[in-house]
């Protein structure tokens, strides 16, 4: 094997380790009358941090009426079961 | 010690100026406290405000303590539409205060005017405000004051009256004429000039007597004044 061909294949894998799903929980408030939900949302691959998620998860929110109040936080596949029940009707939705 | 000087017209001009800025510091005053209430009292969304900084705040993710939260924020909307109606009542309140101090002010520019004009005419000293002629009794009463007049004096004032009602000004000899019953052409100008000055020796005499030169019967003559104006230079 090449070192050319080493270090390509360092480069896709160090490309496709951000290419898993992932997830961030939110909340989110509608107004009058006050209407507040915790939920959780799937992400394009390319917005897995919190300054590109925001942007995203804001306007996805905002279509249904919502305003976004904070991103928790940003996770894998791994963690959704966890934050199913907490979600409830919101889990995944938008 | 020059004398201190003031005129009527003066103080009602300075009173005047005095009365705008009053009015304008008072309205401004209670307009602006107004406009504080209006700013600093909390509105509705100040409770919903509150509550989704809980939310946020104390990490609530549970559906069942989310729909608590939300029942709280309408607690405090209903709270603020009661604030609402405080805030109307405070401010007809804050309409009544304003009047009421425009109202008093008011009064108390007219108390001093009046208060000024008061001792203005007090230095004024006789202001005739009323002259009543009884030419059946031959009194003339200035001001309630009863002086007794001869005929002559009695016919000369009421002409004068008479003409003062018509806006009109005399001469002697049209004096002369009226009492005499002459035409103005053959009455004498002196005649009628001597006709005044019998009115006014006789009226005159009597006004100083009763208000500067009394006369107390079997007794003597004293100045009837107050003893505090008298000054000698």
């Amino acid at each position: 094997m090449s070192p050319r061909i080493v270090s390509l294949t360092c480069l896709a894998v160090l490309a496709a380790a951000p290419a898993q799903a992932c997830y961030a929980d939110y909340r989110a408030k509608m107004d009058n009358p006050l209407r507040l939900h915790y939920g959780v949302i799937s992400l394009p691959d390319t917005a897995c941090t919190m300054d590109a998620a925001r942007p995203i998860i804001a306007t996805r929110l905002a279509a249904a009426g919502w305003d976004l109040l904070q991103i928790i936080s940003i996770f894998g596949p791994d963690d959704l079961a966890t934050r199913r029940s907490d979600a409830g009707s919101y889990f995944l939705r938008f | 010690m020059p004398d201190r000087i003031s005129s009527v017209s003066e103080t009602r001009m300075a009173t005047g100026r005095v009365l705008v800025i009053g009015i304008v510091a008072v309205v401004a005053v209670l307009g602006l406290s107004a406009s504080l209430l209006f700013v600093n009292l909390p509105d509705a969304g100040a409770f919903n405000a509150a509550v989704a900084d809980v939310f946020v705040l104390m990490d609530v993710r549970n559906p069942d303590a989310t729909r608590v939260l939300e029942i709280m924020a309408q607690t405090g909307t209903a709270f603020s539409q009661v604030l609402e109606s405080y805030r109307a009542v405070i401010f007809v309140l804050m309409v009544f205060a304003t009047a009421l101090l425009v109202a008093c002010l008011v009064f108390l520019v007219t108390i001093v005017i009046l208060n000024r004009r008061m001792a203005e005419i007090e230095r004024q000293g006789i202001q005739v405000s009323s002259l009543v002629l009884s030419r059946e009794e031959r009194v003339v009463l200035i001001n309630n004051l009863a002086f007794k007049l001869t005929d002559a004096a009695m016919e000369t004032l009421a002409v004068l009256a008479e003409a003062r009602l018509d806006d009109e000004v005399l001469s002697g000899a049209q004096i002369e004429a009226m009492i005499a019953g002459k035409h103005t052409t053959e009455a004498d100008e002196a005649a009628g000039a001597t006709r005044i000055k019998r009115l006014r020796d006789s009226l005159g005499n009597q006004i100083v007597s009763e208000l500067l030169v009394k006369n107390i019967a079997r007794h003597g003559y004293v100045l009837a004044i107050d003893k505090s104006v008298i000054k000698m230079i």
